[in-house]
């Protein structure tokens, strides 16, 4: 049996260029002109999993995306690191998506793909960290999930208990195939590609399909179809008070308790 | 024109600087302590991420993605430890060396464990009373029937001690001529091994190659007999003085980034240090240096790139090398001083690159031996 693993990644601004991000005062859109766009990193460690996976069971990773144009970048990338399919949903209408039309597109693209067993994504993306399309897809494809995966116990083809991170410890569920895994970046580390990788990555064929291409409703797809609306933004400024203490180190540290238990903080 | 990298390129770059940051960055200050256990780890990872063989056609086990990705690879390297840059360079001489002017055979036997980082080759050319004075040289080969007995002293040749082949030029009867020459041949020894400002590291050790009546056939003749010097000096030029180019900017770039870095947490009267005027002239003269090196270097890789051969750059790989190792010393000093009283803080890391860029000086053909170079080429 060979077991097909679709990995769904992101193409997001390069963090290096995160102060040079704003967002517009009027839609909340974020204004990312001139930034460099990069694999979301976690997405890394998620076509990592699933190139494991298909080590242990064999099989295939198919490699989704939704973007512009350019986000056939982040496939080429997934080549590189050892994808054997890639599959770009681009199309004017899916623009303005929030985390919920995301989710529908990914899981229409999913559908179109055809059979698969698991479908693996990050927690969240560098960006927009709403952590929410993993669960999301899960529930439109109709399986179950589990998020922040930090590890996979394969008992076999069709069944894993796994590790997933919650406050204070962990969590260990037994989750049957076919189901959504979102993980986290403790999980693997990831490899690197050859130059001989990299220049195999380069031109290979990327499927591209559009909103009619997945049978998309156009009221669930981009901005129409999604419920989040940005309705202001507010600039975080970070102000603090600042009070010098006087005396010796044991008078200092006296009077910084005595102050703290004023202020209410212990 | 158009100055954009191909969308390869870039991944190659971002693969390096991964590797770089991840990989050698915990580990290079213990690469650059004194001692002889050269790090083998560094030859093999660079050999199995195709790092060595960038020049090499994939019939023998490289990548021929070519000149510009090799500079954007070392350059990458030598941003984190000049040091292995500089190995990066020195890696893929015998691999130039035998792809361009190597036998059929001699491509076959060498080139695939050269690529993978199983073995490791330098270039043997500077001859120990005259150095680059070809004329001067004493006769090192002569023949016997139809084998060659060699006998020669090399100096200043890079990880002497470490590499299994030599790509040596030797002075003949009928003039020059370059071999391939095994470690563990019979009459070859490695010398005297230098204690120059950072030869005594164990990732770069740096000596003499010893050679007493070594006898070979002529399968280790590389290219014709009597043509050696244009062999050897395409390979030298073509690939060592690129590749000290390469090794150059990324320790002009470190050096910014460090001084920039600091400029801006640096608060003094109140503001960032990067608010002094004389400050930012230092800041601007530097990002200004480093775009020039990287036009001269990027633009004679992609001449390459095009099928311009080795002979037919030799001003603009010595203008390459030249302006980029000039850079890297500049870069160093006005990062140093940027830094004040921490300049020489080891935890900045600048001195260890000050070092590197004196040692740049020197390879690949001394500065004032590039200038004389860039000087024959204008008056011709």
């Amino acid at each position: 049996m060979s077991f097909h693993c679709i990995v769904c990644i992101k193409q997001v601004p390069h963090p290096g260029h995160f102060s040079k991000i704003n967002l517009d005062p009027v839609t909340g859109a974020i204004r990312r002109a001139g930034i460099p766009s990069v694999l979301n990193p976690l997405d890394k460690n998620v076509i990592e999993e699933a190139l494991c996976i298909r080590e242990r069971f064999s099989g295939k990773v198919t490699a989704i995306t939704m973007g512009p144009p350019q986000a056939r970048e982040v496939l080429e990338e997934a080549y590189a690191l050892g994808a054997d399919e890639g599959v770009l949903l681009c199309d004017l209408t899916l623009a303005g998506a929030d985390s919920l039309a995301t989710a529908y597109t990914l899981a229409k693209g999913i559908q179109k793909i055809g059979k698969y067993d698991l479908v693996l994504c990050g927690n969240e993306s560098i960006d927009g960290a709403t952590q929410q399309v993993g669960p999301q897809l899960a529930e439109l494809l109709g399986i179950p999930h589990v998020t922040h995966v930090v590890e996979v116990n394969w008992l076999n083809e069709r069944e894993a208990v796994v590790k997933r991170a919650i406050e204070y410890g962990y969590l260990k569920v037994k989750v049957k195939m076919p189901a959504v895994m979102t993980v986290v970046k403790s999980i693997n580390t990831c490899r690197l590609p050859s130059v001989l990788d990299i220049m195999g990555a380069a031109g290979k064929e990327v499927q591209k399909w559009g909103c009619c291409d997945i049978n998309g409703a156009t009221e669930c797809v981009g901005l129409p179809g999604s419920p989040t609306r940005v309705i202001g933004i507010v600039q975080v400024e970070s102000k603090r008070k600042r009070e010098m203490l006087k005396g010796s180190e044991e008078e200092m540290a006296k009077s910084a308790v005595k102050r703290l238990r004023e202020y209410g903080v212990i | 024109m158009d100055f954009t990298f191909s969308r390869p390129h870039e991944m190659l770059r971002s693969m390096v600087r991964e590797y770089a940051e991840k990989e050698v960055a915990p580990k290079w200050e213990s690469y650059a302590q004194e001692g002889d256990e050269f790090p083998c780890e560094t030859l093999s990872r660079c050999g199995q991420l195709g790092l060595i063989g960038l020049l090499v056609p994939k019939k023998y086990g490289g990548s021929e993605m070519g000149y510009l990705a090799r500079m954007i690879a070392i350059e990458e390297i030598s941003k984190v430890y000049a040091g292995l840059g500089a190995n990066l360079r020195g890696w893929s001489l015998v691999p130039h060396l035998l792809t361009t002017a190597g036998t059929e055979e001699q491509k076959e036997k060498y080139l695939p464990a050269l690529c993978r980082g199983e073995i490791q080759g330098s270039i043997a050319t500077t001859e120990a009373t005259s150095g680059s004075d070809f004329g001067a040289w004493p006769v090192e080969v002569t023949t016997d029937g139809n084998d060659y007995i060699i006998n020669c002293r090399k100096v200043m040749i890079s990880r002497s001690t470490v590499s299994d082949v030599f790509g040596i030029l030797v002075k003949g009867e009928k003039g020059y001529s370059t071999f391939l020459i095994e470690k563990n041949m019979p009459g070859v020894q490695t010398g005297h091994r230098e204690k120059l400002i950072s030869c005594t590291s164990r990732n770069s050790p740096t000596g003499d190659l010893v050679i007493t009546n070594c006898r070979v056939s002529k399968d280790y003749l590389v290219g014709p007999e009597g043509k050696g010097i244009g062999i050897a000096l395409s390979t030298i030029g073509g690939a060592g003085r690129t590749g000290g180019a390469g090794v150059c900017l990324g320790i002009a770039e470190a050096s910014f980034d460090i001084a920039l870095k600091y400029s801006k947490e640096r608060i003094i009267y109140g503001k960032p240090l990067h608010d002094l005027q004389s400050i930012k002239f230092m800041l601007g003269d530097m990002a200004t240096r480093i775009e020039c090196a990287k036009f001269l270097s990027y633009s004679v890789s992609w001449m390459q790139d095009q099928g311009r051969k080795s002979a037919e750059l030799n001003k603009e790989t010595a203008m390459a090398k030249l302006y980029a190792s000039e850079t890297a010393m500049s870069n160093t000093l006005k990062a140093i001083e940027i830094l004040g009283g921490y300049g020489t803080a080891p935890e900045f890391g600048l001195i260890p690159r000050l070092k590197s860029a004196l040692d740049m000086i020197a390879a690949a053909g001394s500065n004032n031996t590039l200038r004389r170079n860039i000087g024959d080429a204008v008056v011709a």
